[in-house]
């Protein structure tokens, strides 16, 4: 393995190693337990921090799980140029593996780059090119003199750890092959570098709309909707802000000690966070005439967002959600989520440090739980033990809260709307608003007419004749009504109208049930 | 006929292909209370699971051994053991579905060793079967693990025994749409009939609303259906992806395979038809042939639209052929036919050649044929923007439309519904200019493939979660 994994872990910025001693820190984060694993592998981090790089091939060296089953899958969205959405691989075969993978990389850079004209190519290892043992960095190298264009290695082969630290090793080798390898054409003391944001479903543009309007040049963004060059002069940036991201604060910190450049966490979910993020911003700028319009900015920002969000928050104000996503996440959309007057009674804390959780006591209250393995299993019974309201989580649990008859919002990766910044608050009160008071909660959660006169007929004195239609099974149709409108959760109701789960049997047989 | 040719470029441009682990999956989220497993680091199972979650729209189980460097390099036989006790105390499912991936064929992890020792602490009635498929991400794609995942099933599980009369095994190959497998199976009943499917997406991943959240697959083939499928007087298999698995069943427990390369296409399921006929020893139901007139009819009417149309298709081997042909049967013109992997079947279809290739090859042989409609996955549909020319969804993965589980493409209500998908996808893209009444009588009012199941008197028995579902189906294209 090429990057010194062990220094990673040895991160000072890295809340979780920090508080650890040196033995302990250097031996990194626990291995994931077999069987018992979800997530993707740092290979798949990596992708997630550098694809997002437009004019950039991305070419995948391993064979085709890797670039075949996940490439088209990543929603940041491109200003231009699209070939960072080609699905470049070597497709390595059982000759490849046998013969060693070399000459086939080499002859796959130079096709891409002659192919696809692209400003750089970014190469990716992936644990079997990893195991063994093909040379990538003399492939780059030469690959890179034979086109003239920069040729990246990233090595971050999916078993050497988790997707948070694929994000890292895309950091390291953004600093080791890239920042400070070319000179930006012009340069301000309003040039800042965001980290860590990704233009998913095009979030960043509105965020980038209102900086401008304050007079901030966002030059280099890791790397949401980014060009190659961008990146190669972010060491003239006059400040760096992180967006939501543990495992990129080392970069940070780097560019810090290398060049200089001072740097701050923020987030762009919910007002609050925003209007504190620009305030921070232009602070650490120093320029007080910056400051003075970044409070007119915000002044007005602010005023146009209590007329839109209004009509939401009054239908918003004291539904209750569980929450549940990665690190700092967790804190952001809290703030956004109490912004508009929700109540957030559970969330997510594996992925979060010491800090983070203090800041979600914070904001939270006492009383509020702190979920640490977010099973689907467990996400439900929260769910249901906590009444909420709906559940906030990535993709990957929207099919657990839907089958749990929960409403279900996403905020991760693969999602369609925008949540940053002042216009993606109304966006995100829009889709929790639809998302809650959907009408197909109340006809999912209600049972079969059949199969609610079938238990009253078994809660009946014998010789009851069953009369489907028969004022009684309306009179129990309403009060199911009732029940449902009361509120709470689907698994609430759901389990208000089955005790006992009984009335449900047949249930795990897809085909007893149809 | 067709001879298979690749590009001589080295880079892979827009893959078609998926890796056989995943292929291997699918299939095994066919079973009932099933988890799958896969050998191997946790990436792979990772994406597997995130895409075919997108193409079903519903929680898939999925495990992962999660072999980091250092296991890998030790050997990762722990970790599978590992994996294997606690999904086994976590979850109890009836089946575990292991699939190995190219890191753990390269490692050389003795994976049937570890397997047969748990397999031998782990005997009790309530403990789950092991089957194992190998599924080497370098060798193959999806259909190739489709192909080790059933013949896995059935050496692992099927028993040899006494014949029961009028049971027949249905062998459900990847080509087959979960509700194509309904029609199926509804097709074999209808000549009274028992059918054990092998495997049953219809009962797991069909989209239904279970009564509760799952760990595990919620329907689909049983163990014990597995068991008895070496009872059954024959063996349908349904694609060429399924032939091993039903040659290994004749082999085993003696059951007669009978290979289907296609079942789309009059004459092809006239095929299937009559052997039911034969094996039932019944004549065929009034509601069968009402059928096949329907598809006749189709083909009249959607010939007017399909004959001459150049079609370019990208698809697995196995609906390749069954697509492929379809289209040639209503006098479509084939200009590109490109398939992710080799695969005898290939050669059966109605072209000159058969590209073994990525998405590039099938742009630039579509743009040169001069393509009129593209068929294929969400990731054509960059071509087809690319040509401007509309773009029917088939195969995997379909993530920009709903309800891809509910694609018919098999049987004779299949074909009918694919035909008029196709013929409808050309007349929707050509819009108003030509008008959609354009000789399309089959088509009827409204023009959505749906239309041909809502005619009354339909007489195959559609249970009312199959009424419910075909409303579902929002697009025809
Ligand atoms: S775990 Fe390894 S083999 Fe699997 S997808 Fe990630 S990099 Fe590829």
């Amino acid at each position: 393995m090429h990057a010194d994994i062990p220094g990673l872990f040895d991160e000072p910025t890295c809340g979780h190693n920090r508080q650890k001693d040196s033995k302990e820190r250097k031996k990194g984060c626990p291995a994931p337990k077999p069987g018992a694993t979800a997530g993707g592998c740092a290979f798949d981090g990596a992708m997630i921090t550098l694809v997002p790089i437009t004019d950039a091939a991305h070419v995948v060296h391993g064979p085709i799980a890797c670039c075949g089953n996940s490439w088209d899958g990543r929603g940041s969205l491109s200003s231009g140029p699209d070939i960072y959405k080609r699905g470049l691989t070597t497709d390595v075969g059982e000759n490849d593996v046998i013969m060693g993978g070399e000459q086939k990389l080499y002859d796959t850079i130079l096709e891409v780059a002659a192919g696809q004209a692209p400003a750089a190519i970014f190469v990716y290892s992936t644990c079997v090119t990893a195991l063994i043992g093909d040379d990538m960095d003399a492939v780059c190298r030469a690959a890179a003199e034979a086109t003239g264009l920069p040729v990246v290695p990233v090595h971050a082969a999916g078993f050497v750890g988790t997707k948070s630290l694929g994000n890292r090793l895309a950091g390291e080798a953004l600093l080791e092959h890239v920042i400070g390898t070319q000179e930006p054409p012009a340069s301000t003391p309003y040039d800042i570098n965001l980290i860590g944001e990704y233009n998913v479903a095009g979030e960043l543009w509105p965020v980038l709309e209102v900086l401008d309007r304050i007079g901030i040049r966002v030059v280099s963004k890791v790397s949401g909707d980014a060009r190659f060059a961008e990146i190669a002069w972010a060491h003239r940036s006059r400040l760096t802000m992180v967006v939501c991201s543990k495992a990129l604060l080392g970069m940070a910190r780097k560019l810090e000690q290398r060049y200089g450049i001072p740097w701050f966490e923020g987030s762009f979910y919910g007002t609050r966070d925003m209007s504190q993020s620009i305030r921070t911003m232009v602070a650490m700028l120093g320029d007080p005439a910056l400051a003075a319009r970044a409070e007119q900015v915000i002044a007005e920002e602010e005023a146009a967002l209590r007329i839109s969000l209004a009509p939401y928050k009054a239908s918003l104000a004291g539904r209750r959600a569980v929450l549940y996503t990665g690190g700092v996440k967790s804190w952001s959309i809290v703030s956004a989520m109490q912004d508009l007057g929700m109540e957030v009674v559970a969330t997510g804390v594996k992925k979060s440090t010491e800090e983070d959780k203090q800041r979600i006591a914070q904001l939270l209250g006492p009383q509020a739980r702190m979920i640490e393995k977010g099973s689907p299993e467990e996400l439900l019974r929260i769910t249901a033990d906590t009444g909420a309201d709906i559940l906030v989580a990535g993709g990957r649990n929207q099919y657990t809260a839907l089958k749990g008859r929960v409403p279900f919002l996403d905020i991760n990766q693969e999602r369609h709307h925008p949540y940053a910044g002042y216009s993606g608050m109304v966006q995100l009160a829009r889709q929790l608003d639809l998302a809650i008071s959907s009408p197909v909660w109340q006809q999912v959660r209600r049972p079969a007419p059949w199969e609610r006169s079938d238990r009253e007929l078994s809660d009946r004195a014998p010789g009851f004749v069953r009369r489907p239609g028969a004022p009684e099974l309306q009179q129990h149709k309403d009060s199911q009504q009732h029940k449902d409108s009361q509120g709470g959760s689907g698994l609430t109701s759901l389990t208000a109208s089955a005790p006992g789960g009984q009335s449900f049997q047949g249930g795990e047989d897809g085909r007893e049930v149809a | 006929m067709a001879d298979m040719v690749t590009s001589p470029r080295r880079a892979t441009i827009d893959p078609l292909k998926h890796s056989p682990a995943l292929g291997g999956a699918m299939a095994f989220l066919g079973l009932h209370r099933t988890m799958p497993l896969v050998h191997g680091s946790q990436g792979c199972a990772a994406f597997a699971k995130s895409l075919l979650t997108r193409h079903f729209r519903e929680p898939i189980p999925m495990q992962t051994t999660a072999l980091t460097q250092v296991t890998t390099v030790l050997g990762g036989g722990g970790a599978l053991a590992e994996a294997l006790a606690t999904i086994t105390a976590e979850h109890t499912p009836a089946v575990i579905g292991l699939l190995t991936t190219g890191l753990t064929e390269v490692s050389g992890d003795d994976t049937a060793t570890e397997v047969s020792q748990f397999a031998a602490s782990h005997d009790g009635p309530d403990d789950p079967v092991v089957i194992h498929a190998s599924t080497p991400d370098f060798k193959g794609g999806m259909q190739d693990g489709w192909a080790a995942a059933t013949q896995a099933m059935v050496s692992t599980c099927a028993e040899p025994g006494p014949v029961v009369n009028g049971q027949v095994n249905i062998l459900a190959g990847p080509a087959l749409s979960p509700l194509d497998v309904e029609e199926l199976r509804l097709l074999v009943e209808a000549f009274g009939l028992d059918a054990v499917v092998i495997p049953d997406l219809a009962g797991s991943l069909d989209g239904h609303l279970a009564d509760r959240w799952s760990a595990l697959t919620t329907g689909g083939t049983t163990v014990a259906d597995l068991r008895r499928s070496g009872f059954s007087q024959a063996t349908l298999a349904t694609g060429s992806a399924v032939s091993r698995a039903a040659e290994t069943l004749e082999k085993l427990c003696g059951v007669p395979a009978l290979v289907y390369d296609r079942l789309s296409g009059l004459e092809s399921v006239d095929a299937l038809v009559s052997d039911l006929a034969d094996i039932s020893g019944r004549s065929v139901p009034r509601g069968v042939r009402r059928w096949r007139q329907r598809l006749a009819d189709g083909l009249l009417d959607t010939h007017f639209v399909l004959g001459g149309v150049r079609v370019a298709l990208a698809l697995e081997p196995d609906l390749l052929l069954a697509v492929g042909s379809l289209m040639a049967d209503v006098g479509a013109e084939i200009v590109t036919a490109v398939s992710p992997t080799r695969s005898r079947v290939l050669g059966r279809l109605p072209v000159p050649e058969v590209v073994v290739g990525d998405l590039a090859d099938f742009e630039q042989r579509s743009a040169d044929g001069g393509a009129e409609l593209v068929i294929g996955s969400s990731h054509v549909g960059r071509v087809a923007e690319q040509l401007d020319v509309p773009h029917l969804r088939m195969g995997f993965p379909v993530y920009d439309r709903l309800a891809a589980q509910l694609r018919l493409g098999a049987g004779y209500r299949g074909s009918l519904s694919l035909l008029a998908d196709a013929a409808n996808c050309l007349l929707e893209h050509r819009g108003t200019r030509h008008g959609a009444s354009l000789h399309v009588k089959g088509a009827r009012a409204g023009d959505t493939c749906s239309a041909p199941f809502d005619s009354p008197g339909t007489p195959l028995p559609i249970p009312g979660e199959t009424g419910s579902h075909v409303t579902k189906e929002v697009s025809s294209c």
